[in-house]
């Protein structure tokens, strides 16, 4: 089934004017308010014209900077030094998360693209892990990496990460770690590193600064 | 005397007995240093006895922060990257990207590249499969067949390495081509030769001395059974997948690249030891898929067309418009996905994977209740997890 | 042989006492002769060091990408027991050689220190790959990857490579066994090779 129709089928069960259709994307997708989320999910499982018996993926997005076409200016993420220190900066990320749910029907053979956003201070989204199982540890991880919680779901904790770590390391505006529990993230400064290219050179006459242990 | 005989007999199964007794569950930690669960996956059991009344995966101890390295490269420089997702077969990781980053693009690439990638991925997924097949022996408690797919996969290795350059990872794909073309020194006989080998000798012997080996069956067949409903529900994939009796490939149903020109069959569990699902089903899929990948090969080298290997210059960076696309392969361990979101710059704006361990690897928070902790490990091993993929 | 590996050119000497500074056995067994028996005279600490570098246990500790190199040395055709290294010992308590083969991440760090810190002494460590050597790859935009493995436990031997050949390893062993057999001394590149890097030209 085309993904108008699959469209069409959505907004019949959903009423209008609770989801748009864009087709003029490379994969046309349809955009949910968030808080139909589950029962969108729901209804494209069950439906018998449907079966989307599968979700394929589930990907948090933070829109900083884009607008929800995806037209805008991104700005560049911070990353650690050539000495392995973690870079700064004072901007304060802005926009909207996104989530976007990736269909797929084993019976029917066809595929949709769901979208939900939300702003940045509410950052939540009702849980899919009820209509699909896989959906608890995708929404484990976009929890984990940006930051989105997911509303009833049953075991919220942070996926790849420690509980304790600080952040959420997907948002724009993430600054790198110098330390995590006492475990050094930080880089060794170049002038400190005994390989450099100016150490003495391989063939060099060979020293006695090699201990001697046993 | 008659009454002591009845208390006696009354023993364990008496409910004032079992109300007494208390018995509580047993905290088991397993992993991440642990030579059965491959590589640093950490599973949290609660046994009852040698039942296991919960498993709870913990996974992030090779959380290498790929994500985020893809918003602050270029398109190009992340290849490296999908390498280091499955090592076992980087060649597919490579192919996965690629793909997505030319649906973006509107990319062509020319037949040639297509064939060459055809090839290298193929033998790519059979290295993966021969390394599964070992580790699966091994966790089943067999040695010696770690042995001879390493023997196997040497050749593949050295193959790979006379045409990408690399031994193990290679960084081999370009959106819009391959990186290097066919070399010179007589590599496509060196392949046909090597398929014609291993089908017609390697594969009997892996079966002789495991598939159809009395042990191995009673370790692993009616244990761990993945129903179609669960494999669905859990987002399994690839092998995990088939095994449970659905016969869906992305490389047949969902066609990318030239696969679809190409004529090969997808072996599916049929339950021919036990119920269809279970640890056999999904090892026995994976021998099956390195015959058909031998064909597959076949069929792409004797028909590889003359002509240009890559269309963009390797030095040039890649120009994405922006836009969004989702786009999936058939990697050795299932589906490999890649959500690309790009904002017409020379980085993705977001590259989100969905790697197919991660999602295979799930359900045993499900089927792993009820086993025996000695057949958490044939349905661990049987899932066929690689940890650079789940926790990426 | 893979056949990218370049050959020695002729007329370099490639034997391995040739790339060291020391000869192999000289002082570890001096055997004096006299009329009645032969007999030997060496010290403990000679005979124990000889003991162990000859039978190194590994634990089986596979981080990454690393680790299926490591596997392969241990496999069937580079065959880490030759060099009586080949005992894979599930346990720390165990073993006395930690391979740290892939990337290092916070989380598993302290793990790593845990296993290290239940070895028994004597013990060292081989930090394989780029990622365990400086954090390699994942150097710039990792937060949860840990800058190299010697941030965390001494290690003893670096074997470059991302991943290094199971070659390459095995030779980071042999350099171990020479560290362990306490010879003062440094590995010297053979001619070939030191000629072949200078053609190589480096970029600031």
């Amino acid at each position: 089934m085309e993904p108008k129709a699959i469209f069409d089928l959505l907004v019949e069960h959903l009423g209008e004017g609770s989801a748009e259709f864009r087709e003029h994307d490379i994969e046309p997708w349809a955009c949910v308010s968030a808080a139909r989320i589950a029962d969108a999910g729901t209804f494209l499982r069950d439906d018998p014209r449907l079966e989307f018996n599968q979700l394929m993926c589930l990907s948090g997005i933070d829109w900083d900077g884009l607008d929800e076409n995806g037209k805008g200016k991104s700005t560049a993420i911070l990353g650690y030094t050539g000495d392995g220190v973690p870079e700064d900066s004072d901007r304060i990320a802005e926009g909207d998360f996104g989530v976007a749910y990736h269909l797929y029907s084993h019976t029917q053979r066809h595929k949709f693209t769901l979208r939900v956003r939300v702003k940045r201070d509410v950052a939540a989204v009702p849980t899919v892990s009820g209509v699909w199982s896989t959906a608890s540890w995708h929404e484990r991880e976009a929890w984990d990496l940006v930051g989105i919680r997911f509303a009833d779901h049953p075991d919220l904790r942070r996926m790849l990460l420690s509980e304790d770590w600080e952040g959420h390391p997907l948002r724009k505006d993430y600054r790198m770690p110098d330390q995590w529990s006492g475990v050094p993230l930080k880089g060794q400064p170049y002038s400190e590193n005994p390989f450099t290219p100016d150490a003495p050179a391989a063939d060099a006459p060979a020293g006695d600064d090699t201990p001697a242990e046993g | 005397m008659t009454d002591d005989v009845k208390i006696t007999n009354r023993g364990w199964e008496s409910q004032d007995h079992a109300s007494e007794m208390k018995s509580e569950l047993l905290e088991l930690n397993m992993g991440p240093q642990h030579p059965a669960t491959h590589g640093v996956l950490r599973l949290l059991l609660q046994t009852d006895g040698e039942i296991v009344y919960k498993v709870t995966p913990v996974v992030g101890y090779l959380h290498r922060c790929t994500e985020k390295i893809a918003e602050g490269v270029d398109y190009k420089q992340w290849i490296v990257y999908t390498d280091r997702f499955d090592y076992l077969a980087p060649v597919t990781n490579n192919h996965a990207y690629v793909t997505a980053v030319e649906k973006l693009a509107d990319l062509a690439v020319p037949e040639r590249a297509e064939h060459l990638r055809i090839v290298t991925a193929e033998l790519s997924r059979i290295a993966s499969h021969l390394i599964a097949l070992a580790t699966f022996g091994l966790d089943m408690g067999a040695w010696t067949p770690l042995l001879y797919c390493f023997r196997e996969r040497e050749e593949i290795l050295n193959l790979l390495e006379r045409i990408a350059g690399g031994r193990m990872l290679y960084n081999y794909m370009v959106p819009g081509g391959v990186r290097y073309d066919v070399p010179k020194d007589n590599w496509v006989a060196d392949v046909l030769e090597f398929v014609t080998m291993l089908e017609n000798k390697k594969l009997p012997d892996y079966n002789t001395l495991l598939t159809y080996n009395k042990i191995f069956i009673e370790r692993t067949s009616d244990v761990g059974i993945i129903s179609k409903e669960t494999a669905f529900d859990y987002g399994c994939t690839g092998p995990v997948l088939r095994g449970s009796g659905v016969k869906f490939d992305c490389r047949r149903d969902d066609p990318y690249s030239l696969y679809d020109r190409f004529d090969f069959e997808i072996p599916v569990g049929m339950g021919e030891m036990g119920t269809v699902g279970d640890c056999w089903d999904r090892y026995i899929v994976r021998v099956r898929e390195i015959e058909q990948s031998c064909r597959i090969i076949r069929q792409a080298l004797e028909t590889l067309p003359e002509g240009p290997y890559g269309t963009l210059e390797l030095k040039k960076p890649v120009k994405v418009p922006a836009g969004a696309a989702y786009s999936r392969t058939e990697a050795a361990k299932g589906e490999m996905g890649h959500y690309i979101i790009a904002d017409g710059g020379a980085k993705p704006f977001r590259n989100k994977v969905r790697s197919c361990s991660f999602c295979n690897l799930q359900v045993v928070e499900k089927v792993g209740v009820g086993l025996m902790v000695s057949d958490l490990v044939a349905l661990v091993g049987s899932l066929d997890i690689v940890l650079g993929e789940i926790d990426r | 042989m893979s056949p990218t590996t370049p050959n020695p050119p002729e007329g370099y000497d490639v034997s391995r006492e040739n790339m060291l500074d020391f000869k192999v056995d000289d002082q570890l067994l001096e055997v004096v002769e006299t009329d009645a028996k032969n007999f030997i005279l060496t010290t403990v600490d000679e005979v124990f060091n000889w003991a162990r570098l000859s039978s190194i246990w590994p634990v089986t500790f596979g981080l990454a990408c690393c680790a299926i190199e490591m596997m392969a040395t241990s496999a069937t055709r580079y065959d880490i027991d030759r060099f009586g290294a080949g005992a894979f010992r599930a346990t720390p308590r165990q073993a006395d050689l930690m391979i740290v083969s892939g990337t290092v991440t916070a989380k598993m760090a302290k793990r790593l220190k845990l296993i290290y810190d239940q070895m028994p002494e004597p013990k060292w460590v081989i930090a394989m790959g780029s990622c365990a050597i400086g954090g390699g790859p994942y150097f710039k935009y990792g937060y949860h990857v840990v800058k190299g493995v010697d941030f965390i436990v001494p290690v003893d031997v670096y074997v470059p490579g991302c991943p290094p050949r199971p070659e390459v390893l095995l030779e980071g062993l042999m350099r171990l066994q020479d560290k362990i057999r306490g010879r003062k001394g440094k590995f010297r590149a053979p001619k070939w090779v030191t000629d072949y890097a200078k053609k190589i030209p480096y970029r600031k």
